[in-house]
């Protein structure tokens, strides 16, 4: 069967039968910003994990098929990111975040608790599950009638893409209607909901695009509710794509009618008027070195730590893009350390507690495996307490 | 079947691998019919429109490849042979062209070198 292999290396198991059940709390609205939460792990509610699912927040690279249901660990950046979004909601601000870090060492797992966030406080979220479908040349383009410079679109992508934004989105977009007047290829009706209105976009892929620009303008229209705007594997997006225009020439991944909307998201030049954030995780497994991002992350994280540009741009590095530069501008910038021992032993615990863990959680184990773990990245005590088997 | 320049390919096979099939047309220039009509690489023959289709024969059509590209071989073999060139007359014997040992290892010359080559 075509596909069919694709589709198995691509499952998700998020419930293993054989896996002890473990007492854990909830997430919940009101203990998204709980300070006592931090070091523990805790369940995500089930509305929540098909709306994630949806979304596609799991990654197949995680490891949720060895627990009895999905939980996340509350770390201390979590709760940092749960206070922005919810200052956010409150002041109907937005910001603007790229979340990078070491390879495994959870900025993922920090998406989705973004993600996780949103969804409680019942906001829209538009996700891009993985910024590579979008630039290695594997899914269909065409050009849009009448732009100048060209600009591309997407159709099957996008109508996928809505078809995801509608499911995961269920509950709130359906007590959303229809504001404005569209100028669309195809009639609807003056009064359906949001979630129709993605439904027919992810029926006709031909009409995908008009009609995801026309949602983004309702859902930005005053009175919606906030949105969440996120994308996983941010360096795919900043440089050319795989694809070629007609004349054979690569094709600036800017020049994407939905990269070119996120990006316009993340330099803040697309404004979410009711409030809400754009969070972009970095890949440090495959994602292609983009030097603006890392002399990007450099400064930034400069100007948070000493307040004072030490580094400058090199005027002899060629690799700089420009158009990635301009989107790159004044971001915040998360880094993902490792855990610190308090997170990891909850973490351990947890396993333990699951049975996927066969030892004695004390001190002594917790700190070995902390440090062999290079001083806490997740992942990697991951490999060696729970992959691994001597 | 979708029908590309009088030959019929089955809907599941690439477009790529479709126009390769021509000879004359190698990776370089399937390529660039593609990006010429904004096919991506992947693109199954059954899911471009049909529209596409015909722009695609007709600009095949145009380009100078099968047999007429064949022909053009043919006529420039015969061309040296009837200069009575060394080439030509190498080409005529089933020989090697360029200067190489006839000792052993001339199969290949063998096998291609004729004045009525196949291609």
């Amino acid at each position: 069967m075509p596909g069919e292999r694709k589709a198995i290396r691509k499952r998700i198991v998020l419930s293993n039968t054989n896996a002890l059940s473990v007492q854990m709390e909830d997430l919940e609205k009101e203990t998204l910003t709980d300070r006592r939460l931090i070091g523990s792990v805790v369940g995500l509610p089930e509305n929540v994990v098909d709306s994630l699912r949806a979304a596609e927040a799991f990654r197949p690279t995680q490891v949720w098929g060895l627990f009895r249901r999905p939980g996340v660990l509350i770390r201390e950046e979590s709760v940092v990111l749960g206070e922005k979004l919810a200052e956010a909601e409150e002041t109907k601000g937005s910001f603007r975040m790229v979340i990078d870090g070491d390879r495994i060492s959870g900025k993922s797992m920090m998406l989705l608790h973004a993600m996780t966030t949103a969804f409680l406080r019942g906001w829209i979220v538009v996700n891009i599950p993985d910024a590579q479908e979008l630039v290695i040349a594997g899914t269909e383009y065409a050009p849009i009638e009448g732009t100048s410079p060209i600009m591309y679109s997407q159709n099957e992508y996008t109508a996928n893409w809505l078809g995801q934004i509608a499911k995961a989105n269920n509950t709130v977009l359906h007590g959303l209607q229809l504001s404005q007047k569209h100028d669309l290829p195809i009639p609807i009706e003056n009064d359906m909901s949001l979630v129709r209105l993605c439904e027919l976009g992810a029926r006709d892929k031909e009409v995908s695009w008009p009609i995801f620009k026309a949602f983004w303008s309702e859902i930005t229209a005053a009175g919606r509710p906030p949105i969440l705007v996120s994308l996983d594997s941010l360096g795919q997006v900043l440089q050319t794509s795989m694809y070629r225009d007609a004349a054979y020439k690569l094709i600036h991944s800017h020049d994407f009618a939905i990269v070119a909307h996120f990006a316009d998201c993340l330099s803040g030049k697309n404004r979410l008027a009711n409030g809400g954030a754009v969070i972009a995780a970095t890949n440090r497994s495959h994602d292609p070195i983009s030097k603006s991002l890392e002399l990007a992350v450099k400064q930034s994280l400069e100007m948070k730590q000493g307040g004072k540009l030490l580094t400058k741009r090199d005027p002899y590095e060629k690799k700089y893009d420009e158009r990635a530069d301009r989107v790159l501008q004044g971001l915040e910038i998360l880094q993902l350390k490792g855990l610190s021992k308090v997170e990891a032993r909850g973490l351990m615990e947890y396993w333990a507690k699951s049975g996927v863990f066969r030892s004695r959680v004390d001190e002594k184990i917790v700190t070995e495996k902390w440090a062999v773990a290079g001083n806490g990245i997740v992942g990697e005590i991951e490999r060696n307490a729970l992959m691994m088997r001597i | 079947m979708v029908f590309i320049l009088g030959v019929s390919f089955h809907e599941s096979r690439l477009v790529k691998k479709c126009l390769e099939t021509f000879y004359g047309i190698g990776h370089q220039h399937s390529s660039q019919i593609l990006a010429k009509h904004h096919i991506f690489p992947g693109a199954k023959v059954g899911s471009i429109p049909s529209k596409t289709i015909t722009a695609i024969t007709a600009e095949l059509s145009t380009l100078k490849i099968e047999n007429d590209l064949r022909r053009q071989l043919r006529d420039n073999l015969q061309r040296l042979k009837d200069m009575g060139t060394y080439r030509g007359r190498r080409h005529a014997m089933g020989l090697p062209v360029r200067g190489q040992r006839t000792r052993s290892q001339i199969s290949t010359a063998r096998q291609l070198n004729r004045i009525e080559r196949r291609g």
